[in-house]
């Protein structure tokens, strides 16, 4: 039996104790001192005694029954993805086998394939930029859109005039798309930028673009 | 009904040798000789003028003596049927003997139909949500060129060093080089009268050829070595089991099929690319009628370090649809939403599907019809 661990209990019970008998530090001198030494693993053996730990419950077979006790499997999985072999729900055909067993599951009272907690509440929603149809413009507004956006393209940005109808921008790249000279313009400008980037910032984007391929292929 | 036996078509492929006369890319000695030249005649008079030119590959007569047919015959368990013969011709690339009577060709394209149907039946009935895109490279991880190499390779098939009449006929026959005199590429060609036209991938399905490529009808430029190298190996492959077909019969091709090609393990789930996975899984959502997909937080760890680690499910109301993990809350909602995608189209029945032609077995229980997916996400 390992003294170690049995001691480490012992004196953490013992803090609170400590705490309090402070003020009278002479008196209590010997009980402030720490149980479990704190030096270091000098040796091998206290190396290896040190580290020697118990498996988990989870990988032992299961102790209910007495000795010599039924065969039981371990199912102790490590950490990982989620394969993409295992259909959820919802997304199986309405004769699938797997379909109807989950659902005579699901109909009784203990769930497992339940993916949501216990208390019946899911994670907290991510705050991103979803789309939401709002279906607010007419046909009066995307003239006026078009006739703005011709009319001075250089103040009336996509952003601005997706600000101004409350729309998505590209949904006015869409409706309202640019005269093809300011595009050309746009095009010069953002090559005679791209022509001053030095080699960091253009192995940057590059890689960034590299990067994103990657994830899109499921490399990353 | 009566049954068609095409063991009894077999004789031709080892009458060829009778005929050798007919050749038709074999020019005949007389031809050959260039009467009017007087810098070939030195040649032509050193040697005897009734000896005919040597073949451009081993004769079949030759087969029985070959120990690395035998060897072959018996590597691949193959049925006492198939004549050695037979074997050593479907070791002769058209690269090494251009006549079609005496080169794989035929057999090749014959094994190439069975094996690429056998393939596709297997994978439309094991992952019937599979994009066609998806489809086509699947196909052609079982059977394109560079797997029937590998499949050839580990048969124990070697090439020549040259192709010749004095060589093994248990080495395959094989050169590269030359332009290919032999057009060994079979497909739908299209019109040349709108080269301007979008080649969809629908389209693809009736033109081209099985896995989606296009065929042209003008000379294909001088490919690589190493693809006609695949080429050449992969085709012995195909010519042995046309091969099988020819003197065995549908049931031995189909468990040679099983046990040599599709016994090779492939994981879909590799040959997914996404462009815009977020809109895709929205767009699947919408067309099934399920809720749209949100992405919630399930944990993370570390988020003012260097290396933080997001997990993001996808969730279309109370159900899960997926989950990912990665270094940013963006990657992992990309990565969450690329896996209930697959999650999606990786749908299978089960894995032991039953094929259409598991119904030309006698005594096959009633067919059931196998889960047909309305199509693809648009």
């Amino acid at each position: 039996m390992d003294l170690r661990s049995l001691l480490r209990p012992a004196s953490q019970l013992l803090n609170p104790l400590r705490c309090l008998s402070t003020p009278r530090a002479a008196a209590t001198a010997a009980v402030s001192l720490p149980l479990t030494s704190s030096r270091g693993h000098k040796t091998t053996a206290r190396t290896k005694r040190a580290l020697k730990m118990a498996p988990h419950d989870s990988f032992l077979p299961s102790r209910t029954a007495a000795f010599p006790a039924d065969d039981s499997i371990i199912y102790n999985p490590p950490a990982s993805e989620a394969s993409p072999e295992h259909t959820p729900f919802i997304f199986l055909p309405r004769n699938d086998p797997r379909r109807l067993a989950i659902m005579r599951l699901r109909s009784s009272s203990n769930d497992p394939t339940a993916y949501s907690q216990a208390n019946g509440e899911l994670p907290p929603e991510m705050r991103y930029k979803r789309r939401e149809a709002k279906y607010n413009l007419t046909k009066e507004h995307i003239e006026e859109m078009r006739r703005l956006r011709n009319e001075d393209p250089l103040t009336w940005s996509v952003q601005k005039l997706a600000r101004k109808f409350e729309c998505s921008t590209v949904f006015v790249q869409m409706a309202a798309p640019a005269p093809p000279e300011h595009l050309q313009w746009l095009k010069g400008k953002m090559e005679r930028k791209m022509e001053r980037w030095g080699p960091k910032r253009t192995q940057a984007r590059e890689d960034r673009k590299r990067r994103a391929e990657m994830l899109y292929r499921g490399e990353l | 009904m009566k049954r068609i036996r095409p063991s009894r078509w077999s004789g031709q492929l080892l009458q060829a040798r009778c005929g050798a006369g007919i050749a038709a890319a074999r020019q005949p000695f007389l031809l050959a000789a260039r009467c009017q030249s007087t810098s070939s005649a030195a040649a032509h008079d050193s040697t005897p003028i009734d000896s005919p030119p040597p073949l451009p590959a081993p004769s079949f007569a030759r087969a029985a003596q070959s120990a690395k047919l035998a060897a072959l015959h018996a590597r691949l368990s193959l049925s006492k049927k198939i004549p050695l013969q037979t074997l050593a011709r479907a070791l002769v690339t058209p690269s090494a003997d251009a006549n079609p009577n005496f080169n794989n060709t035929n057999l090749a394209y014959l094994g190439s139909t069975i094996v690429n149907y056998h393939v596709l039946e297997y994978l439309v009935c094991k992952w019937p949500r599979l994009p066609m895109a998806i489809l086509y490279e699947a196909l052609r991880a079982y059977s394109g060129d560079a797997s029937l190499q590998q499949i050839a390779r580990r048969w124990g098939v070697e090439s020549a060093a040259a192709p010749g009449e004095e060589v093994d006929p248990g080495l395959l026959q094989w050169k590269a080089g030359e332009e290919q005199v032999v057009n060994t590429r079979w497909g739908y060609i299209r019109s040349d009268k709108a080269p301007a036209w979008r080649r969809g991938l629908s389209s693809r399905v009736v033109l081209d050829n099985d896995f989606g490529d296009q065929v042209s009808s003008a000379a294909p430029e001088k490919p690589e070595f190493d693809s006609l190298q695949s080429e050449a190996f992969g085709s012995v492959v195909q010519a042995v089991i046309g091969a099988i077909y020819t003197h065995c019969g549908r049931e031995e091709v189909k468990a040679f099929v099983k046990s040599h090609i599709l016994s090779r393990e492939l994981d879909p789930s590799t040959l997914f690319e996404f462009k815009l996975p977020t809109r895709e899984l929205a767009m699947l959502c919408a067309r099934e009628g399920f809720e749209a997909p949100v992405a919630r937080l399930e944990s993370e760890t570390g988020r003012l370090s260097r290396t933080p680690v997001y997990v993001v499910g996808i969730y279309s109301g109370k159900e899960k649809l997926g989950e990912g993990a990665g270094p940013s809350l963006d990657v992992a909602r990309r990565k969450a939403s690329m896996a209930s995608l697959k999650a999606w189209y990786l749908y299978s029945p089960g894995n032991k599907v039953r094929v259409p032609s598991d119904m030309m077995e006698e005594g096959a229980k009633p067919w059931t019809a196998p889960y047909i997916d309305i199509g693809e996400i648009i």
